[in-house]
């Protein structure tokens, strides 16, 4: 009897570990044998606990979350898309299940009976080494993207407990210490570090440690005076030197440094003063290992050679955001971290591209806009950007701009990959619209500020928060002085701008319930983006550009500096400060929940306290509000 | 009655007397069934292929499926059309009263689920009179009705296309009453789901 049905499920899994590794025959043998599952959002397939089920299972469509609960908190752990295999525990193990797998939108999955399955394992080793790789993985691996429908790992690690783990593995550190013997001179030992570029020295006996000689040793025994050049090394070295065996964890190095306050530790090879030197780990060494750093991920974005690579990059930091977040580090403090690791993301971008392009034939800058230009940017949004190069001489003036749109091109694309979508409103330096000479941006800014809304209605207010990525910095000085001298006596400008950060709808209506969307594909959720944090940005950047608040981008900042700089209203700037925090933070939450940007929350699902936290954050917005039209009068375009 | 009345007078083939013997016990299995048929008339069309699937304890069991291409050569021929399907098709193939036996042993005592399932019944209950057979005694489900009570619709019909996007289920290239099955049957499984029946 034929079964096209299992045909077709056949076809599909065959593009899947460990499925590719059978016979077109034995997939039909196993396929005949599925179950399918339809899960609703929300469903849940088995739970931390339940009996083992007699099957595991592939994803067909949807996703799927396995968490696992702790101190009563869920911890995702890790999210199978279709093609990935998840619920291998009754292949290897008796008890129940050690986490909970639940459909976060409506999926289905295919149940494979584990005594269907079980003869191709023991038949076909790659398939066991699959699933047992899979089961027996010591990461959680949401980093290897690479290997997307190979792993998915089966073992439970909370997310403190991850950290642990780093914390415990072992550390790199530099295994070919300089050495030298005790009979050595000073300065000469000194010479030969200058030459190596290390900041310590061992002092070794029969190639056992007695003592180490650091850069400090230097500063307090010779440098002030108290032995002379010419002494033996064996005078001024710090001894005994603390030991530790190879293989040494990150936790237990830092115990030893703290306990003996010192900065090095010598590794020798059963751990003890009596053996031979392997190493020296420095403080510096534990500080590298502490991965996920926001310092070791700018190091990884300046080496990556590919789009693929500086994609892990930002996943990494989509985890550091969470992190930082989940451990309360202030928002201000986190825009800054991640503002500048993509800040250095975009910068390796346009250095792949000019790799790719060969060197410029002008100078130029690269300026990011929008929420990246403000850094305040947590989530994968779309990406803005313009480019200026400086004035060509005519007949060149065509080569060069083909060049740069061609660059423009190519680094949009490479954070295309990286996970930037486009802008839908072409605000890329890869339109030609805005990717121009200086001296036609200068035209372009005119036009915006001497007769606003005059050609262009969207003349995009996001323009006025840029910040320089790549290139001349002069560029930035003349694009400032520029608004700079626009801004004195225009009050036409402020015009536009105020009413522009005034036409977006309120966030609650007269009863003080939320204003939902009333349609279109997000029908029903709070369209947080614009109608509660986007006022606030526009407000910042209308009183920054008229109060000359120069190279503050970011609204929090600029309501601070505003408190300041105009101290009658001082009250209502921190205000609208603080409610910014708290918007970004609902939407940021929410993003990394829904792995979306965030513009839209269920208001549903908020707890009725988060709700009243976010009604209140939309009352400061009144009071800048009335502040605007008090401040410039609205007429022209109201 | 007079079904009951036929029933004395006349003597069933054996495969319908062990169909009807099934009835003595309640079955928990439901059967997925697309038919393929020539057009929408009972009395003149004739049914091409079926494609089932069995559904049970809300999971879509792959391996208890039935398809079968119906050798209607002489319909086909009589009404000019091309037999050429029949000819490539790599499903196995019956003739018409071997395939209707073949499904009636299948689909046993279970519920029978389609997508405007009573056309399906209708044109099978012809070939099975024809055999001197009663009618099909499983009870029916339709997912098109099944959705209409979802969403309180009454006045509106939806296509198998149209339920597919609505529930955002995955296309397949659907074409063979197998497909139809299969994708009818991700459907059921959904709304029985989101009705809460058992």
């Amino acid at each position: 009897m034929s079964n096209s049905v299992a045909e077709n499920i056949a076809n599909f899994l065959k593009e899947y570990s460990p499925f590719s590794y059978l016979s077109h025959d034995e997939l039909i043998q196993v396929t005949t044998s599925i179950g399918v599952i339809n899960l609703d959002k929300h469903k849940i397939l088995f739970q931390i606990d339940d009996k083992l089920h007699d099957s595991f299972y592939v994803v067909a469509s949807g996703v799927i979350n396995l968490s696992v609960i702790a101190d009563a908190e869920e911890t995702l752990l890790n999210k199978c898309y279709a093609g990935d295999v998840f619920g291998l525990r009754p292949f290897f193990a008796k008890n129940n299940y050690m986490m909970t797998a639940k459909a976060r939108e409506d999926s289905i999955v295919y149940a494979i009976p584990i005594t269907v399955f079980k003869p191709f394992v023991a038949q076909n080793p790659q398939v066991l080494d699959f699933l047992l790789e899979s089961f027996a993985t010591n990461t959680r691996n949401p980093f290897d993207k690479e290997n997307r429908g190979k792993l998915i790992t089966d073992n439970v690690y909370t997310e403190g407990q991850q950290n642990e783990i780093q914390y415990f593995q072992s550390l790199a550190y530099n295994k070919t210490p300089l050495k030298v013997s005790v009979s050595a001179i000073a300065k000469d030992t000194a010479q030969l570090m200058t030459e190596n570029l290390t900041d310590n020295v061992v002092v070794t006996e029969q190639s056992h440690p007695i003592g180490i000689v650091t850069d400090s040793d230097f500063r307090s025994k010779i440098a002030n005076g108290r032995f002379p050049l010419i002494s033996t090394i064996d005078k001024i070295m710090s001894s005994p030197v603390i030991t530790v065996p190879e293989n040494v964890s990150v936790a237990e190095a830092q115990l030893l440094m703290l306990k003996n306050n010192v900065s090095h530790l010598c590794v020798t090879v059963d751990g003890s003063d009596k053996s031979e030197v392997k190493g020296v780990i420095s403080e510096h060494d534990l500080i590298v290992a502490q991965a996920n750093n926001p310092g070791v991920l700018i190091k990884e974005i300046k080496r990556s050679l590919s789009p693929k690579e500086l994609k892990l990059v930002r996943e990494k930091l989509t985890d550091l955001i969470q992190s930082s977040i989940a451990k309360n580090i202030p928002l201000p403090h986190i825009y800054n971290i991640s503002g500048e690791i993509i800040t250095a993301i975009i910068k390796r971008s346009i250095e792949l591209s000019i790799l790719d392009l060969g060197s410029p034939p002008a100078r130029f800058a690269w300026f990011s806009i929008g929420s990246q230009g403000r850094k305040e940017q947590f989530l994968l949004t779309d990406q803005d950007s313009f480019l200026i190069f400086e004035d060509v001489a005519e007949e060149k003036y065509r080569d060069v701009k083909d060049y740069f749109l061609k660059l423009a091109k190519r680094t949009t694309t490479i954070l295309e990959k990286v996970g930037y979508d486009f802008c839908p409103n072409g605000h890329m330096a890869s339109n030609m619209l805005w990717c121009k000479s200086m001296s036609d941006w200068i035209k372009q800014y005119n036009n915006w500020m001497k007769t606003p809304g005059e050609k262009s209605n969207d003349i995009s207010s996001i323009f006025f928060d840029y910040e320089l990525v790549f290139g001349e910095g002069k560029i930035e000085d003349t694009l400032d002085d520029l608004i700079l001298k626009n801004t004195k006596n225009n009050a036409l400008f402020f015009d536009y701008l105020g009413n522009d950060a005034l036409r977006k709808n309120a966030p609650i209506n007269f009863f003080r319930k939320f204003n939902l969307e009333e349609e279109g594909d997000h029908k029903g959720k709070f369209d947080i983006k614009n109608r509660a944090i986007m006022p606030l940005v526009d407000g910042a950047r209308l009183f920054a550009i008229s109060l000359n608040l120069k190279g503050i981008n970011n609204t929090y900042l600029r309501f601070k500096q505003l408190a300041i700089v105009d101290p009658k209203f001082s009250e209502i700037y921190l205000n609208c400060a603080d409610a910014f925090l708290i918007l970004s933070k609902f939407r940021t939450l929410e993003g990394l929940k829904n792995d979306s940007n965030g513009d839209y929350i269920n208001v549903e699902e908020l707890s009725k306290v988060d709700k009243e936290k976010m009604k209140n954050a939309f009352a400061p917005m009144k009071e800048l509000e009335e502040l605007i039209k008090d401040k410039f009068q609205l007429t022209q375009f109201s | 009655m007079i079904d009951w009345i036929k029933k004395i007078n006349k003597e069933y083939p054996d495969f319908w007397k062990l169909y009807l013997a099934k009835f003595e016990s309640k079955s928990n299995r439901y059967v997925v069934l697309s038919t393929e048929t020539t057009g929408l008339n009972p009395k003149k069309d004739v049914i091409l292929s079926f494609g089932a699937v069995a559904v049970v304890n809300d999971v879509i069991r792959i391996g208890d499926n039935f398809e079968v291409v119906i050798l209607q050569y002489k319909y086909l021929h009589d009404n000019g059309l091309s037999n050429e399907f029949l000819i490539e098709s790599k499903l196995s193939k019956l003739a018409e009263p071997q395939a209707i036996q073949a499904l009636v042993d299948y689909i046993g005592n279970a519920v029978l689920v389609g997508h405007r399932i009573h056309f399906d019944i209708e044109m099978i209950n012809d070939v099975l009179e024809k055999m001197d057979c009663g009618k099909l005694k499983n009870e029916a489900l339709d997912v098109e009705i099944m959705h209409q009570k979802l969403l309180d619709i009454t006045n509106k019909s939806f296509s198998l296309e149209d339920l597919v996007k609505h529930y955002k289920l995955p296309l397949n290239e659907r074409n063979s009453a197998s497909d139809d099955a299969y994708s009818i049957a991700l459907l059921f499984v959904k709304l029985k789901a989101r009705l809460g029946f058992k």
